[in-house]
């Protein structure tokens, strides 16, 4: 519980109307998008301006109060859950665009504005900022930021990181710092921007950000590849991309969520199929016509039973809103989700593929795959239920196998989520105990008081 | 351990939100709010908390489970098809259970609206004194700011001189004099009532030139909707059998209310209390049409064929979704169908059409500054379409768009799609 006074303190920087401390409220910003983790704070508050931010740090700096930031709560880590208690610094009134500049391709945005809402703003510019995490409807930038979060169009556009010029970070002291800047290139000194982008919360608070833009493709074409092999599909990513051709979106569904969707909305997916690859190519008209044909041609010799271009857009937004669904129709079917995050070189896909089949029969637990397989982000997904102790056991053993398993393949425990709370038992299996012992002096300089999102990362 | 029984109902939906928090883009209500509590993920989240013996019914709580519009728009985009207004309902039912209806309400639901005597004659005695409230254009009433419980400031039409109950007649038979095609029963709803009985004889009279007797049933009662979305389930279900007992013998029942043909539909997905009820509010269910499916889907009318009155011609319309239509019945083609079929009109889609008027009942008398909010928004989509008319199919809406439109000094008139017709 924290004292009367601080709740008083808080309400005078940012006014009554933007401090919550009711139980049902605190209860209300417990939880993220995770499953497995709760935990209430001792109070919300909402700050306006990055002068309030500075306020709320000076003061929780001084009293040593835990600071947890948060956006939309749309984090599948546990990453914005205040596990620690403390104040939650919700930015989700500082939501304004501040500007769009078309000639220098930048947006400059507040860290509460939402993706999609920023998305439909650029539309009408003919411009589009390319990270797009499946919870874009309700993530915010400054959390996009925090995560480095990605998605499928990474294949081609990168993740978040690509995408941030320059941030204004409040710093746990109150100190108001700009990193990086409104350039493409800028090599001034130690990279500080991207020590906070995939932070997580934990150096400080993005206050402001410039972001990079991109024109808005003018023609784009959706491919449907069918496989009789789920590893086949897998070898079918780095086959087309040695062979010169770079689609904006490589996404897989196995057969298990091929079905759930057709359940959930049929469009007439191929229900006997082992897998899909769901190929999107972007770009000139005359350029993207070319693709096609060159990606239809490389997954037929390389395995492919089928392969249909999508005669219109209509047929094409079937298909990918079927993809959008794929996680819901995951979520939908098990209690409790593992919702796993691995990511390996492109060319080991059918080998990690090959070891969640196997896995599943081992420990007799549903592991259904799909993902970015263009970037070799595969989002196995362990079906179970927290309340049944011995399956839950199982699935916990499946899931430790498939992130050791990865490790070894090359590849890392979390592409696009974050360590959060999630991962954090898995971490030394990946980092070398110096590096783990490096981050934390990082994080000791930004914050020597361990205010900023604390116990989260590492363990 | 507490009798949960109206929570238990719903429990299975409560269990479908896996907390992506997409819901928080679609919410009109969090789209001003803009925290936890006033979107769908943070409501269903503490009725679960009240499931596992958390939470109890707290004032804060039933301000939480208040703060919702019921307009289903998180229910239409959610990925995990969670049916949240079945939660929402379900815990205000489970409130009023444990802690009663309150003063206002339990007056107002249980001593007033569910005897339809007592209701006009209470209406009717409001009649009297409206006189005392200025007028601002036309015969829409401006309620002076001190009428809180109305809302500040608002404009509502003013109430008819002659109620539609007063002045209709029992039966109507085909005006051509031949054997009736069909014979549907007639369900007013207290706005149609009170402040457009015009717009109640219009239908009347568009079903009878095309061969359809009509039976106004002097015993129904108001539909139900602001008793159960309440949580007074008790008082819904008497509405339910008063209004079943009302329309015996007929081949449909037909309404001009969005709201009310919802509502008649649902009473078998949130009241009923035995198998045998929800058996009988299921049959019941079948038989009722709203307006727009009954013209374009049962009497298969042509819109093309139809006339447009005169003082309507060339003018430009745009349509708006009323939620209890859009997505509580799936009717968005039949409306759209009749407006562009209409010769002399010219029809242009907003770009929000289906974004909720911010009306939602009782929501808009306790929460104003929000409802004045979102009907802006629905007031920035209206402007863009450069529409003459906005064209809607449910009293409850036109109340709130006149009131939109009013405040926000646009030029546009309100009506429902019925009176645009010869």
């Amino acid at each position: 519980m924290l004292k009367e006074s601080i709740v008083a303190e808080l309400q005078k920087i940012v006014g009554k109307e933007n401090v919550l401390t009711s139980p049902e409220a605190l209860k209300a910003y417990s939880y993220d998008g995770t499953s497995s983790w709760v935990h209430e704070p001792d109070v919300v508050v909402f700050p306006t301006s990055t002068q309030q931010i500075s306020d709320i740090m000076k003061l929780a700096n001084g009293e040593k109060i835990p600071v947890t930031p948060r956006g939309g709560g749309t984090n599948v880590s546990g990453g914005s859950i205040p596990i620690m208690g403390g104040i939650v610094l919700c930015t989700t009134k500082m939501n304004r665009i501040l500007k769009v500049d078309k000639e220098n391709l930048t947006a400059t945005v507040e860290p509460g504005v939402v993706l999609q809402d920023l998305t439909i703003r650029l539309m009408k510019e003919g411009l589009f900022f390319p990270p797009d995490p499946q919870s874009f409807l309700g993530a915010t930038l400054g959390g996009a930021i925090a995560e480095n979060a990605g998605g499928p169009a990474c294949v081609k556009y990168g993740v978040t990181k690509q995408y941030v010029l320059g941030i204004e970070v409040v710093l746990p002291n109150g100190d108001i710092v700009n990193l990086g800047g409104r350039t493409l290139k800028n090599v001034v000194g130690y990279d500080l921007l991207h020590i906070f982008i995939s932070s997580e919360g934990t150096l400080g608070v993005i206050a402001k950000a410039e972001l990079k833009l991109n024109p808005i493709p003018p023609a784009k074409r959706t491919i449907m590849v069918v496989y009789d092999d789920v590893a086949k599909a897998g070898e079918s990513v780095f086959r087309v991309l040695e062979n010169g051709v770079i689609p904006g979106k490589i996404e897989l569904m196995d057969n298990w969520v091929i079905n759930r969707i057709e359940e959930m909305m049929p469009m007439g997916l191929p229900k006997d199929a082992d897998a899909l690859l769901l190929f999107e190519v972007d770009g000139i008209q005359e350029a993207i016509e070319k693709e096609t044909e060159k990606i239809v041609d490389i997954v037929k010799k390389y395995g492919a039973v089928d392969a249909r271009v999508a005669k219109d857009q209509a047929e094409a937004d079937k298909y990918w809103m079927g993809r959008k669904a794929g996680f819901a129709a995951v979520f939908g079917k098990a209690k409790t989700v593992f919702a796993e995050d691995v990511t390996v070189p492109r060319g080991s896909i059918p080998a990690l593929i090959n070891k969640c089949k196997e896995l599943s029969k081992k420990y007799n637990v549903e592991v259904v795959v799909l993902g970015h397989a263009g970037d070799g982000n595969l989002h196995p997904a362990i079906l179970t239920d927290i309340s049944n102790a011995e399956h839950y056991d199982r699935a916990v053993k499946a899931m430790d196998e498939i992130i050791e398993n990865a490790v070894e393949l090359g590849g890392v425990l979390s592409g696009e989520h974050g360590i959060g709370l999630e991962k954090q038992r898995f971490l030394k299996r990946q980092l070398a105990p110096t590096v783990i012992e490096m981050m934390k002096k990082i994080k000791a300089l930004f914050d020597p008081n361990n205010i900023m999102n604390p116990g989260k990362i590492w363990e | 351990m507490k009798d949960l029984k109206e929570l238990k109902k719903i429990e299975q939906y409560a269990d479908q939100c896996m907390k992506c928090g997409f819901c928080s883009f679609f919410c009109p209500v969090y789209q001003e709010e803009r925290t936890e509590t006033s979107v769908a993920r943070g409501k269903n989240y503490l009725v679960k908390e009240i499931l596992k013996g958390n939470q109890e019914f707290t004032k804060e709580l039933g301000d939480i489970i208040g703060l919702c519009l019921l307009c289903k728009r998180c229910v239409a985009m959610c990925p995990a098809k969670t049916q949240i207004d079945r939660v929402v309902v379900g815990a205000r039912a489970q409130m009023v259970n444990e802690k009663g209806l309150g003063a206002i309400k339990n007056f107002a639901f249980r001593k007033v609206m569910s005897d339809r005597k007592a209701f006009g004659n209470y209406v009717k005695l409001a009649k009297k004194f409206q006189w005392l409230l200025p007028k601002t254009e036309g015969n829409i009433r401006h309620l002076p700011d001190f009428m809180k419980a109305l809302g500040q400031g608002r404009n509502i039409p003013a109430l008819a001189d002659k109620f539609l109950r007063e002045i209709v007649k029992p039966v109507y038979k085909p005006q051509n004099g031949e054997k009736p095609k069909m014979r549907v029963g007639y369900f007013m709803g207290c706005a149609t009532d009170f402040m457009y009985p015009e717009l109640g004889l219009k239908f009347i009279d568009f079903l009878t030139k095309r061969g359809i007797e009509v039976v106004v049933p002097e015993d129904q009662s108001c539909c139900g909707a602001a008793m159960y979305f309440s949580g007074d389930f008790e008082t819904g279900r008497q509405q339910a059998e008063k209004n079943i007992a009302a329309f015996k013998d007929v081949d449909y029942i037909v309404t001009a209310c969005g709201t009310c043909s919802s509502t008649l539909k649902d009473y078998q997905k949130y009241l009923p209390d035995t198998e045998d009820q929800k058996k009988r509010f299921e049959e019941f269910e079948k038989k009722v049409k709203d307006s727009m499916e009954f013209i374009i889907d049962i009497m298969k009318v042509k819109p093309e064929e139809l006339t447009v009155k005169k003082e309507f011609e060339g003018k430009t319309v745009t349509w708006h979704d009323p939620c209890h239509l859009v997505r509580y019945q799936n009717i968005k083609d039949q409306p759209r169908a009749l407006l562009k079929g209409l010769k002399g009109l010219k029809y242009v889609e907003m770009p929000n059409a289906d974004l909720c008027c911010g009306m939602g009942g009782s929501f808009s008398v306790y929460h104003y500054d929000i409802t004045k909010k979102i009907v802006g928004k629905k007031m920035d989509g209206i402007k863009a379409t450069g529409a003459d008319i906005v064209v809607t199919a449910c009293p409850g809406c036109m109340v709130n768009l006149t009131d939109g439109v009013l405040q926000n000094k646009m030029p546009q008139k309100v009506y429902h799609l019925l009176e645009l017709v010869e």
